[in-house]
């Protein structure tokens, strides 16, 4: 049996010996953060894209600022600032009002770093997809006596959706891999109980290929999700093929 | 804004209870999350295991300490410590002058050689002169770092840097690399595997260098701690003479890892 000794499938079973309980729970954190950081992003993103077409001139250039600077700056750079920098700042800060040092864990750093920058292209992604539903619409919202909140929830966030689906499907398969970035402040999300696992037992090839799967797969199931949820978001629409 | 006070309000109690509660709870020990044998490294169930953490639970035990393995990144071991995000360290650091002026140190629990491994039937010599020439492979922000710096680089040895000691032997493996630069005992350890038997073997001893090296490996502490640096010393001093750390040590090493 030379496949039995190439490969030895059973470190990948659940428990001890097994390493595959470890795996599933890094890749549990990462789902985790990934979510999180999605929808930290996309509420960040729908207030920003507002403040940018609606808000005043200080607004809209301090949304400037922000969808710029942190889309210039790699995500890597950003976490490690906010895991070792920002955690210092926050309880340096807290001292000044007596209050007793908070420790943010890799759970929340990952979620934040994440969220604001997907809040950032999340902006960008939907402001163009605001600007894409007709004027006329919202024209005729505004004839009919809708409050501005009125629009938003019946005109413009369901007009747009079309149009922002497909750049928010792309935020969120980077989302799912932007998570493995916190491996480098010894998070256990799956890339780094990957690395430890393949350290340990130095079957590299197994466990980096299982990690890819693991991935894969997210992203597979993900796809039918925006699938369904563009079909549903363009019914109405002429068919194009 | 009457919402919004109280929300204020009750974000500053949450705060204030979690911060009273950390004190009085747990000590986190930051471990570097790398499997490094014999020392730490996890097990198939998350778990970490091995010498180190063995003198862990010794040395909290018999200081009365509660104790919470925290595994962080080795690179950022030290900003984590001076964060509060850990509060001690327990995981193979020497005590050195550079680090002392950043953090604390109690006294050295262990002290071994650092040595150099290199490919099989490869003539290498653990000197400027027997690498001269050779890409010698060490752990990013370690002594052997600060040492192959200092005695081997300016001797045209190539001087390559990687973030774990894991990842510095698999390119020795693969033939990236001539020889390794580490602690003996955890290349020894590497030797004993597999991969290790296979490629390479060792080369022998560096030559000693204390004001690079160090007298040892301590419990790397915050700065002004002394209390816990207090407790932390007497633990290592009782367990030393009542024989917990001979009998623990056994399991690990047929030879005393105290050093002198």
């Amino acid at each position: 049996m030379a496949a039995d000794s190439l490969i030895n499938w059973g470190l990948l079973s659940l428990n001890a010996p097994g390493w595959g309980g470890v795996l599933l729970q890094g890749f549990f954190n990462s789902i985790q953060i990934a979510v999180g950081g999605f929808t930290l992003g996309l509420a960040l993103g729908i207030g920003g894209a507002f403040g940018k077409l609606y808000g005043g001139p200080v607004l809209r250039d301090l949304l400037e600022c922000y969808t710029t600077v942190v889309r210039a700056v790699p995500e890597l750079v950003l976490i490690l600032l906010l895991y070792y920098a920002g955690t210092d700042l926050l309880n340096q800060v807290l001292a000044l009002f007596a209050i007793g040092p908070v420790d943010i864990s890799g759970l929340m750093a990952g979620i934040f770093v994440i969220g604001v920058v997907q809040g950032a292209y999340s902006t960008e992604v939907l402001r163009g997809a605001i600007k894409a539903v007709p004027a006329g619409q919202i024209e005729a919202a505004r004839a009919y006596g809708m409050s501005p909140t009125k629009v938003l929830r019946r005109i413009t966030l369901p007009a747009m959706l079309p149009y922002a689906i497909p750049g928010l499907s792309n935020l969120w398969l980077i989302a799912t891999k932007d998570t493995a970035l916190l491996a480098v402040v010894g998070f256990s999300e799956l890339t780094l109980v990957t690395r430890q696992a393949a350290g340990t037992t130095k079957a590299y090839l197994l466990f980096f290929l299982a990690a890819g799967a693991l991935y894969l797969a997210l992203t597979l199931v993900s796809n039918v999700f925006i699938g369904m949820l563009e079909r549903h978001a363009r019914r109405g629409f002429a068919v194009q093929r | 804004m009457k919402k919004a006070l109280k929300v204020l309000a009750v974000a500053t109690a949450i705060a204030v209870s979690g911060g009273v509660a950390a004190s009085a709870e747990a000590l986190k020990v930051g471990v570097a999350a790398e499997p490094y044998p014999p020392f730490t490294a996890p097990d198939a169930s998350g778990k970490w295991e091995g010498w180190e953490v063995e003198f862990m639970n010794a040395m909290c035990a018999e200081a009365k300490l509660e104790c919470v393995l925290t595994p962080v990144a080795w690179d950022g071991i030290i900003p984590a410590l001076t964060s509060k995000k850990i509060d001690m360290i327990i995981s193979s650091m020497s005590i050195t002058d550079e680090r002392l002026k950043t953090i604390d140190f109690s006294d050295k629990y262990y002290n071994t050689p650092t040595g150099i491994i290199g490919t099989k039937g490869v003539d290498i010599k653990p000197t400027p002169e027997g690498l001269n020439g050779k890409a010698l492979g060490v752990q990013v922000s370690t002594v052997h770092q600060a040492y192959a710096a200092k005695h081997f680089a300016p001797a045209g040895v190539d001087v390559k840097e990687y973030q774990t000691q894991d990842e510095a032997n698999n390119d020795l493996a693969a033939g990236r690399l001539d020889a390794v630069q580490a602690d003996a005992i955890a290349l020894k350890a590497f030797l004993a595997t597999d991969q290790g038997k296979e490629c390479c073997d060792y080369k022998g001893d560096v030559a000693e260098d204390v004001a690079v090296i160090g007298p040892g490996v301590g419990v790397g502490l915050r700065k002004g701690e002394t209390e816990l640096k207090d407790k932390v010393n007497t633990a290592i001093k009782a367990i030393r003479d009542n024989g917990t750390y001979d009998t623990f040590s056994k399991k690990y090493f047929d030879f005393d890892i105290y050093g002198d």
